[in-house]
């Protein structure tokens, strides 16, 4: 493989820590913003030197805040209705496929909006001209899609 | 940035305790001004002055250890300790392990482990000196080299070797702070 030349972590850390935590606050409910933002950003260590590129580095990080911060609703959600045990947390190259997964019963349109806005880290503006809806809709259609999955549980 | 540096600390101390960081770093308040030091595993790999671009010091070190890196005063306490009781008076060795390999050439490197092992706080010495030392009395133009070079100042003390001809000579924090660490010492200089 070859090397390719990745900034200093930190300096991804001091860029976008912030709207990171704004981010699993928003997924998780307040208290549990802190706890995920640092599992998150230590998955994201495992996996950092195997990256094969380092574009996109932000909306990597986005990925991995939003793929912890369902399996942290996940696990909650299997706390409170089942005594099955936590699958292990995904890898992360598996992230894509972790998402997919957790949002796969969900409406089609409502999946667009989520892989949009999570996957490709688009803004609202971005999703809505994607999908043809306005920014206030795709806003909308979003922040339902957290609250279901947050709410409802999430399908196994 | 607007983590709370709890957050940060706590992020940091995760990544260390379980292996995941190639290097870590802190800045330290000092009377010339504030100082980057990052170790690594060997120990302290890279110290920057003030004016020196904090960015393309870390990306020299990712170079060389990963991009592995993240900051942390706490993890880097008894770094911090020891930088800061040099500057205090209170011990002015700095008996910290130091790790060379950003330094490009054995010579050099031997050069600047001769220097720290053998001119010790308060005692100079010429750039022909230490070059008759390494056992290349001609080379004072290449220990001149290695000084410029030297990633870790003050704790590999460059600051006390000189010219010949007298003065301090140049400096990679300025010769002010050279003038400024040598008089903290108690070596005379002319």
């Amino acid at each position: 493989m070859k090397a390719v030349a990745l900034p200093p972590f930190w300096s991804l850390v001091e860029a976008h820590g912030d709207e990171l935590l704004v981010h699993a606050r928003r997924m998780t409910g307040d208290s549990n913003g802190e706890d995920v933002l640092q599992e998150a950003l230590l998955r994201a260590l495992r996996a950092y030197p195997r990256l094969r590129h380092a574009e996109h580095l932000r909306a990597w990080l986005y990925r991995v805040t939003t793929t912890t911060a369902l399996d942290h609703l996940r696990a909650r959600r299997r706390e409170v209705l089942t005594d099955e045990p936590p699958v292990p947390a995904s890898e992360p190259e598996h992230y894509d496929d972790a998402f997919e997964s957790l949002i796969g019963e969900l409406p089609d349109g409502t999946q667009a909006a989520l892989r949009l806005r999570f996957v490709e880290d688009l803004d609202y503006d971005g999703i809505a001209a994607r999908l043809g809806c306005s920014a206030v809709a795709a806003r909308q259609r979003v922040s339902t899609a957290i609250r279901t999955l947050r709410t409802q549980g999430i399908p196994a | 940035m607007t983590l709370p540096a709890r957050l940060l600390e706590s992020i940091a101390s995760a990544a260390v305790r379980e292996g995941l960081a190639d290097a870590v770093y802190t800045r330290l308040d000092t009377p010339i001004g504030k100082l980057l030091i990052v170790q690594g595993e060997r120990g302290v790999v890279r110290v920057g002055f003030a004016e020196e671009p904090v960015d393309a010091l870390l990306a020299q070190v990712a170079g060389l250890l990963g991009p592995r890196i993240v900051a942390s005063d706490r993890e880097l306490a008894a770094t911090r300790d020891a930088v800061s009781a040099y500057f205090e008076g209170v011990d002015e060795r700095i008996d910290l392990p130091v790790d060379l390999s950003l330094v490009r050439s054995d010579f050099r490197r031997s050069a600047l482990t001769l220097l720290r092992d053998e001119v010790g706080p308060g005692h100079v010495v010429t750039y022909s000196a230490l070059a008759a030392k390494v056992g290349h009395p001609k080379a004072a133009r290449a220990i001149g080299s290695a000084c410029a070079t030297n990633p870790v100042p003050i704790i590999v003390p460059c600051h006390r070797v000189l010219p010949g001809s007298g003065g301090v000579g140049s400096y990679g924090g300025g010769p002010d702070v050279k003038r400024l660490l040598l008089a903290h010492e108690g070596a005379l200089v002319a």
